[in-house]
């Protein structure tokens, strides 16, 4: 199975799995709080239905609120072949900024 | 908690709930719904509000879609669809920017004459019993035919309500002028004497109080949201206290709030800020029995049931229950229908139905634009229509896309025009003084309208190139054998139908304007340059007769100022003409008296105005005193009465016997549109309370210098009125302001009638150029001159053109003539304005294609001709 992420995928996958278990909005706030970048909720439930499907996050009914008209919220909380491939695509990246030669980096003030 | 006034728009909430599918329902709306909340806080109401619009859209993907609709779309050839029609919008910048520019324009026009008409359509729909509410009115049946009228007597709703059971509720309702008086300060108002029946024949709602009992005592009044605002801030109206001096009454009352009307919309006729008890009024003891003097209206609701013809043949019994059998023969009682109060009293439903096929018109124009132009660019399609057909489209699909690309278009069209009817609307309204807006529809309603016109304007304008391009070969077209708009007769009939529009709106204004001006600038039979006429009535006191003489001294004072050439006292004065009506007959007539207008005047007002006599001379001087037994008529009462000019003519009223002292010509007191009518004009001296104006004849030098003066002389007096002023020209013109108005309206709309058919033109010209520009370039090449190859090119449009002029003539003479029948002095149809007409609109067209032509004719051949 093509377990292939991208780039949003795998930061709401990280997202998942710093927080227990979390819904689309909440997402959205730490998405903000951690780029400083706006990001619509359609595309994250898109990213959400796509990530279930690959079985990377498991999700449940929650509770109704009344700040959400009474609506229950669809909690996610990622499943351990979601940890593997998150774990697995950090350590060949980690591998791969080994080769990058020292010298090249320079910082600007 | 969050506010209850920022919840996020239902409506969108209610198309997600109705789309989505239901195991994804609570997670999409609720997360949308949550971040509403969050993002008021973080960013605003706005950007919340938008920003959840936005995403509910985008909720709307395929995949979240409840399955039933997964299987209706097929979302794959949509999607090429749109996005072969947005590349093609793209590619071909020119015409599809004609397209929306001219489609907004004329959906922008149209949606403006319809939020105009609708108004006007639905006036007093507001009234729930509307089809059963009548107005009762007497005519009058005189030797020179039925004379309507609409003032009927106090006891005359009592009556009409305990002698027929039909007769739900009856009402007798009185407009008088009256001051409230706030803080000491006299307001001008109009308040309305009536009863509780008032209330249940009209459907104002009691929002505060009884709607059972809205006027308990004799002294309560209703009043009106807007005005328990205005006289009583934020605290509570009911139960509040009011003074108004009532002026016609001559005395100060005070009345106690009872009950608050709601609020009503603008296109209600009757609009009842203050409504007091008839019966409370301290006149009314002697009134309520009294069938002499007629002076208010009386409405009545009748049984659902109710046969109105059998109700009114009932009624000549009752005159002659009332009166005497002879009463019986002249007079007769009607009953006026609700429904035609519009154009009864307030406008005409005509004009309006006229404006709004107008409107329809512009419509039909901008969408003729678009189907010519689509065909014409059908040309630079026809590989697409051809591989589409080869990879197995049936025509059907070929149908679809076009008509899709032609919704599209008109999607953006209407949503444009949307946003400029909302920014024009305030402007429109200030330069026509009407008051159109959204809210007259609601949201659905608008809604439904816009989808409405998406669907008409879309189908219509994208069916004739689907079914044209979907018929074509497909071998055909690919191999380059058809030539598209060789077949040009429907083309040419439209663009022939669109100039007939354009020239029928033009010349009808022209036309229009004319009338109006030869009304203004007729002589009126009177000479009213440099008058000035002041409300100075006695009534403007509290006092009757302290007032005659404070009148007296303001006009003395007036008259000792140098500026001031001449002045007259009068009851009224030409454009604000008397409609009082008395019966008089010719000394020795035995038969039925006449009913004639009549008014007073001192003096000096007949050669003031310099109104020319026929015969006999003026009232002699006011130092000679009253002159009860002289009369002056004008020249339609003289032969009302057959009277002969210099003959010792007599007229009796009543008993009395009255020497005619002269005759006038006849003057227009009134507008042109209507004859002059019998008067009779009686002498009162200067001094007597029957005046209510000063007419003053002056020098128009530092005019705001000397009207301040007046002003000030006039505050002197303590006057409850404040100082109000009219200069006699002004008052001509403003005769003609809904003649005006509907020429404005009349005018804008066959502007932009012109201005859609020549965009269209533009871009049909730029097609038929492209198309002849080998065979342009080839003339060149043998020799022919830049004048030849200009005549080749406008010898079309300037064919299309004169056709068009020719079908508008008739139909213009036949429409401008009826319109022209309301008018009793008419200005001739001018030909010299179809001349002009014909002349601006041939020098735009020529001027459009023109344009165009000139740059192929000056152009080098070469670029044209060798690309193949």
């Amino acid at each position: 199975m093509n377990l292939a992420l991208g780039v949003l995928e795998e930061m709401i996958l990280l997202i998942l799995l710093m927080k227990e278990e979390t819904y689309g909005v909440e997402i959205a706030k730490e998405y903000k709080s951690r780029f400083d970048q706006t990001i619509s909720l359609p595309a994250i439930h898109v990213v959400l239905k796509r990530l279930e499907k690959k079985g990377l996050v498991h999700s449940k009914m929650g509770e109704p609120t009344a700040e959400r008209g009474g609506r229950a919220k669809r909690l996610y909380h990622a499943s351990n072949k979601g940890f593997a491939a998150a774990k697995e695509l950090q350590e060949k990246r980690s591998d791969m900024w080994k080769s990058v030669p020292n010298m090249k980096m320079t910082f600007s003030a | 908690m969050p506010d209850k006034q920022l919840n996020p728009p239902k409506w969108a909430e209610s198309i997600l709930d109705f789309c989505c599918r239901t195991d994804y329902h609570d997670e999409i709306i609720g997360d949308l719904r949550e971040a509403f909340y969050w993002r008021i806080e973080e960013e605003g109401t706005f950007k919340a509000k938008s920003k959840f619009l936005w995403e509910s859209l985008l909720s709307l993907k395929p995949q979240n879609l409840k399955t039933s609709y997964h299987l209706s779309i097929n979302t794959m050839i949509l999607r090429n669809y749109i996005k072969v029609t947005s590349r093609n919008l793209i590619r071909r910048k020119t015409s599809s920017l004609i397209n929306v520019l001219g489609l907004s324009l004329g959906i922008t026009a149209f949606m403006l004459i319809f939020l105009y008409t609708f108004g006007i359509f639905t006036f007093d729909d507001y009234h729930t019993e509307k089809d059963h509410i009548f107005m009762a009115y007497k005519e009058r049946i005189t030797p020179d035919g039925i004379q309507p009228t609409y003032d009927t007597w106090v006891p005359m709703a009592n009556r009409l309500k305990s002698d027929y059971p039909e007769v739900k509720s009856a009402t007798s309702l009185y407009l008088a002028n009256a001051k409230a008086i706030k803080n000491e300060v006299y307001i001008d108002e109009e308040i309305f004497y009536s009863s509780q029946d008032f209330f249940d024949i009209f459907s104002f709602e009691i929002i505060q109080g009884r709607s059972s009992e809205v006027l308990p005592e004799m002294s309560s009044m209703a009043i009106s949201e807007a005005y328990a605002v205005k006289y009583f801030g934020d605290t509570e109206p009911l139960g509040q206290f009011l003074d108004v001096f009532l002026q016609e009454e001559d005395t100060i009352l005070t009345f106690q709030i009872s009950a608050v009307i709601g609020a009503f919309p603008e296109n209600v006729s009757i609009q009842p800020n203050m409504v007091i008890r008839l019966d409370g009024l301290p006149f009314y003891p002697d009134y309520v029995e009294n069938w002499g003097t007629s002076f208010l209206e009386t409405y009545l609701t009748l049984d659902e049931q109710a046969s109105v013809d059998q109700l009114i043949a009932q009624f000549p019994d009752l005159v002659e229950q009332i009166w005497d059998g002879k009463t019986r023969g002249n007079t007769d009682f009607r009953l006026l229908p609700y429904t035609t109060y519009f154009d009864t009293f307030i406008g005409s439903k005509e004009d309006a139905r006229t404006l709004l096929i107008i409107g329809i018109g512009i419509l039909f124009i901008a969408s003729i634009n678009f189907m010519n132009l689509s065909i014409a660019n059908a040309a630079h399609r026809l590989k697409e229509i051809g591989v589409r057909k080869v990879m197995g489209a049936f025509n059907g699909q070929v149908r679809v896309q076009f008509i899709l690309e032609a919704i599209i278009i008109t999607t953006i069209s209407v949503i444009f025009a949307f946003g400029l009817v909302t920014l024009i609307i305030p402007f429109f309204n200030d330069f026509f003084d009407v008051s159109i807006s959204w809210q007259i529809l609601a949201p659905w309603q608008i809604l439904a309208f816009g989808l409405g016109l998406v669907t008409i304007i879309g189908l219509m304008s994208g069916c004739y190139p689907a079914v044209y391009l979907s018929s074509l070969k497909s071998l055909d077209v690919l191999q380059k054998r058809v030539s598209i708009g060789g077949k040009s007769g429907l083309r040419n009939t439209l663009v022939v139908l669109q100039f007939t529009i354009a020239l029928f709106l033009i010349t009808t204004t022209l036309l229009i304007r004319n009338q109006i001006s030869f009304m203004v600038d007729s002589d009126m039979g009177f000479s009213g340059d440099n008058t000035l006429v002041i409300s100075a009535s006695p009534r403007s006191f509290t006092n009757v007769d302290l007032g005659v003489v404070k009148v007296k001294t303001f006009q003395e004072e007036l008259r000792s100022q140098s500026y001031v050439k001449n002045s007259a006292m009068s009851r009224a004065y030409p454009t604000q003409w008397t409609r009082s009506f008395t019966f008089v007959r010719p000394e020795g007539w035995t038969g039925d008296p006449l009913r004639m207008r009549y008014t007073y005047m001192d003096a000096n007002f007949l050669e003031m105005y310099q109104i020319p006599l026929i015969s006999g001379d003026y009232f002699l001087p006011d130092s000679e005193g009253h002159q009860r037994e002289s009369v002056i008529l004008n020249r339609a009462a003289m032969e009302a009465f057959d009277f002969e000019p210099f003959d010792e003519n007599q007229i009796q009223l009543g008993d009395r016997k009255i020497r005619v002292v002269g005759i006038t010509e006849n003057f227009n007191y009134e507008t042109l549109a209507e004859d002059v009518q019998p008067t009779l004009m009686f002498h009162r001296t200067a001094d007597h309370p029957v005046h209510r104006y000063i007419s003053l004849d002056i020098e128009t030098s530092n005019l705001t210098e000397k009207i301040g003066e007046m002003e000030a002389k006039w505050n002197e007096l303590g006057a409850v009125d404040e100082f109000s002023f009219d200069f006699l020209d002004d008052r001509v013109a403003q005769l003609y302001e809904a003649e005006d108005r509907y020429m404005g309206l009349v005018a804008v709309f066959s502007v932009i009638s012109i201005l859609v058919a020549c965009l269209g033109l533009h871009g049909l010209s730029l097609f038929v150029i492209e198309r002849r520009q080998k065979e342009l370039s080839i003339r060149k090449v043998l020799g022919a001159e830049t004048a030849k190859i200009l005549t080749i090119i406008l010898r079309d449009f300037t064919k299309w053109v004169v056709i068009a002029f020719v079908i508008s003539v008739p139909i213009v003479v036949f429409f401008v003539q009826g319109w022209l029948e309301t008018f009793y002095y008419r200005a001739p149809i001018s030909w010299t304005t179809f001349g002009m007409t014909m002349g601006l609109v041939l020098g735009l067209v020529l001027f459009t294609v023109g344009y165009q032509s000139l740059k192929v004719a000056f152009s080098s051949p070469t670029r044209y001709l060798k690309d193949e």
